[in-house]
């Protein structure tokens, strides 16, 4: 009995020590009111998301920690809110205590100290340490600065993919199918599977087929615009997938690995793609794309899964989504499907006061729930948990999400630099790849040559490589 | 009496004492000093301090988004400048866009300005005037996004006519051959009315014994116009060509939501690629640099107009 009596006590100890521990680093704000401002980007429907399912975590801290939080938001287009936020950071202001990052943002936030660095928190936090994310793209794209390091600086506020919208209407039609097959010789894909298997050549007579300027429609839309970092973004799936780098992450070089004659090749595919696009398709950013889409002007578009939402009924049909085709190494050689990755991570400013740093913290706790995450899907957007990803029926919950899940992984996925000088290399790449599609220039060697010189040279400067660019490099002209 | 009230501002010899003391500001030597201080300060704050900052700024490598502090490096940024394909481009496509533009815009403003002209009987003539002031005071951004539409190659009302009439469309925003032009038609179709504005003012200049005299003596237009419109009319169109060419030369809201300086760089004027080097690249030195240059060259054409009014004057 006395020796019952023992292990009881040592177990409330042991209890009591472990829930103190637990709560030694916390700061108490039982009883507090606290205000939390985030910064997210408008006209981004899971951004808005995630703003909008905000409030629901006031009533979780108040039931879990006895503290109110209320929350003020502040917007910025894709384009300038990059600006907006390091404008802020710049100067130590805790304006945004949460922003909402692009995940190519990350070096550009961490670097200079601005955000914090959350190994710290994923270790001593259970919940935050127990979260298994589904693919290692997650942690690579959201998380790691450098790319793919262990240094982590987001947090994934939502997931994104490029997945393919079809007009499902056009594709089943019977008259259609006998005709392409009529011309072809072979079957149009029928379902997600036709889709996972087919490749680039296939496709692209299928865009050739549903190219009908006469009917004012085209066969594809795609990111081709100069603003931000559209044509950079579609550019790269054509040299991903088909077997190209854009750099070194591990020795910043750029120049023999960016500009090779398999990337030429690969924008030149790009290039041509163009053919099968409506009029004015050099100009086509999400905007465009949507626009296009809606009024029912292509059979098929390659675009964000993130704004499956606004492109569900297009103009006289119906859509079907599925993963983007596959490319062949090199034009010719094994199939292969690497996509830019999108999606936003959280990041933390690292110059709020430890009160709104711990309800950072609490708000990304209550995040990656289960219940939030699940709430967060049927709501439209895109989680990245495994638990939730892996749930039964969730590729149902909404009609993207198979093909999203599909892209989720790291062999199908890929993002560009996570550098602190993302923006100035972005800004000439963009420039350069620009110059080709619309035809400023002729080879694509040529925008190649020059993207890569300047972007040596730009990593050079910044002390990121000891690979310096090369002489004749200077001489390159975008003509 | 308490002293406190004694002292207050509520009493009257209080504010003759004030008066008294403040009473040498009336002497005008030190007024019109005293009425400058307010510009003066709203100048220096405004204008010189951020002024001596740019052009501290462009001797230094500054990229704002690493939060690496400032590396002062001389003139490279202007050496890396002088030395751009790139930024020659923009500024030869910023001179084409700025002579083309304000020479169209004045030839037709001044005609639509002298088909107004003493025109006050004319039925219709307010609202007339109404509808070619108005893309004037439109915002540039709602201009920029609904010829956008208008030029758009699908459905676009000047390829419905073009199609319908030549069979023919243009993607006239996506083709590099034709995207300049067609940017520098809706500056055109903005800001005609502002040099029509300025005629309107110039000929309102005239005396109207002058051209009553000129009735008389049976001049014909192409005399009136030189010899008795011109001579007074020409400082405020030359005001209005000044202003136009400023504008123009800093050009850049319309042009980015039509084309993005796209295609290519085929409408990437100045005001674009330093909207670029600041706000996309995050390339502050550099940015400061090129808005140096910017600022020389404007003016550089304010220098030369008031150089060529200054002449004629003189030879008057």
């Amino acid at each position: 009995m006395k020796k019952s009596r023992f292990f009881m006590v040592l177990f409330i100890c042991f209890a009591l020590l472990v829930s103190v521990s637990a709560q030694a680093g916390r700061v108490n704000l039982k009883g507090k009111k606290i205000t939390m401002s985030i910064l997210g980007i408008a006209g981004w429907y899971p951004s808005k998301l995630g703003v909008d399912m905000s409030p629901a975590f006031a009533k979780y801290a108040k039931k879990k920690w006895g503290y109110d939080v209320k929350f003020t938001f502040e917007e910025a287009p894709f384009t300038s809110l990059f600006q907006k936020a390091s404008a802020s950071l710049a100067t130590k202001s805790d304006d945004y205590n949460i922003i909402v990052s692009d995940s190519q943002w990350l070096g550009g936030f961490a670097a200079p100290g601005w955000i914090v660095k959350v190994n710290k928190l994923l270790e001593s936090n259970p919940r935050l340490k127990a979260i298994k994310w589904y693919d290692q793209i997650v942690v690579d794209t959201y998380m790691s600065y450098p790319l793919g390091s262990k240094n982590y600086w987001g947090l994934p506020l939502e997931g994104d993919t490029m997945v393919l919208y079809v007009r499902k209407d056009k594709l089943l039609d019977p008259k259609e199918r006998k005709a392409f097959k009529a011309k072809y010789g072979f079957d149009m894909p029928k379902t997600f599977e036709d889709f996972e298997k087919l490749t680039m050549p296939k496709f692209e007579k299928i865009l050739a087929f549903f190219t009908r300027p006469k009917e004012g429609f085209y066969g594809l839309a795609q990111h081709t615009s100069k603003v931000y970092d559209f044509v950079c973004t579609a550019a790269h799936n054509y040299i991903w997938s088909r077997g190209g780098r854009i750099w070194d992450n591990k020795t910043g070089q750029v120049w023999g690995i960016l500009n090779t004659d398999q990337n030429a090749r690969s924008l030149a595919a790009y290039k041509k793609s163009l053919q099968w696009m409506p009029p004015g398709g050099v100009n086509y950013g999400n905007s465009q794309i949507m626009e296009a889409w809606n009024n029912g002007k292509v059979f098929c578009a390659i675009m964000w899964a993130a704004v499956g939402q606004y492109m569900m009924h297009p103009k006289g049909g119906e859509m079907m989504i599925v993963p983007p085709p596959m490319h062949l190494i090199d034009g010719k050689g094994k199939p292969n499907r690497v996509y830019s990755m999108g999606g936003q991570p959280w990041v933390i400013n690292a110059f709020s006061d430890k009160e709104h740093l711990q309800v950072a913290e609490d708000f990304m706790e209550w995040w990656y729930t289960e219940d939030t995450q699940m709430e967060f899907a049927r709501r439209g957007g895109n989680p990245v948990i495994k638990s939730v990803l892996d749930k039964k029926g969730f590729e149902k919950i909404k009609p993207w999400f198979r093909a999203y899940k599909f892209m989720l992984r790291r062999d199908r996925g890929r993002d560009f630099w996570h550098h602190p000088m993302y923006s100035v290399m972005l800004a000439k790449q963009q420039e350069a790849f620009h110059a080709y599609i619309s035809g400023q220039v002729k080879d694509p060697k040529v925008a190649l040559d020059y993207a890569a010189y300047h972007l040596q040279k730009i990593l050079y400067e910044h002390g990121s490589t000891k690979k310096a660019p090369p002489k004749e490099g200077a001489k390159i002209r975008l003509k | 009496m308490d002293a406190s009230s004694a002292m207050g501002p509520g009493d009257a010899g209080f504010l003759t004492r004030f008066r008294e003391k403040f009473l040498f500001l009336e002497n005008p030597k030190y007024l019109q000093h005293l009425l400058l201080v307010p510009v003066l300060i709203f100048f220096i704050v405004w204008n010189v301090i951020p002024l001596l900052w740019l052009v501290g700024l462009s001797f230094y490598k500054y990229v704002l988004v690493t939060g690496e502090p400032l590396k002062f490096i001389g003139l490279t940024n202007f050496k890396e400048i002088f030395g751009s394909f790139e930024i020659w481009h923009a500024l030869s496509n910023t001179f084409f866009f700025v002579i083309i533009g304000t020479l169209s815009q004045t030839v037709l403003g001044i005609i639509l300005g002298f088909l107004f002209w003493d025109s006050k009987d004319l039925p219709g003539r307010r609202f007339a005037l109404t509808l070619i002031f108005t893309p004037m005071i439109l915002a540039p951004l709602a201009t920029g996004s609904f010829f956008k539409l208008i030029y758009d190659p699908v459905f676009g009302i000047v390829n419905y006519f073009l199609k319908s009439i030549a069979g023919v469309t243009i993607d006239f925003l996506g083709s590099t051959a034709w995207a300049l032009p067609s940017v520098l038609i809706v500056d055109t179709w903005m800001w005609t009315p502002f040099m029509m504005m300025m005629t309107l003012a110039a000929l309102g200049s005239v005396p109207k014994a002058e051209l009553e005299a000129a009735e008389v003596e049976n001049l014909s237009w192409y005399r009136r116009l030189v010899h008795v419109v011109l001579p007074h009319g020409k400082f405020i169109l030359m005001l209005g060509i000044l202003l136009r060419t400023i504008d123009a030369f800093k050009s850049m809201d319309i042009i980015f939501t039509m084309t993005g300086g796209g295609p290519g760089n085929a409408t990437e004027l100045i005001g674009i690629t330093l909207y670029r080097q600041a706000f996309n690249a995050f390339t502050m030195g550099k940015a400061s640099a090129l808005a140096i240059i910017a600022l020389l060259i404007a003016i550089s054409f304010t220098s030369i107009y008031l150089y060529i009014l200054q002449k004629k004057e003189e030879s008057m």
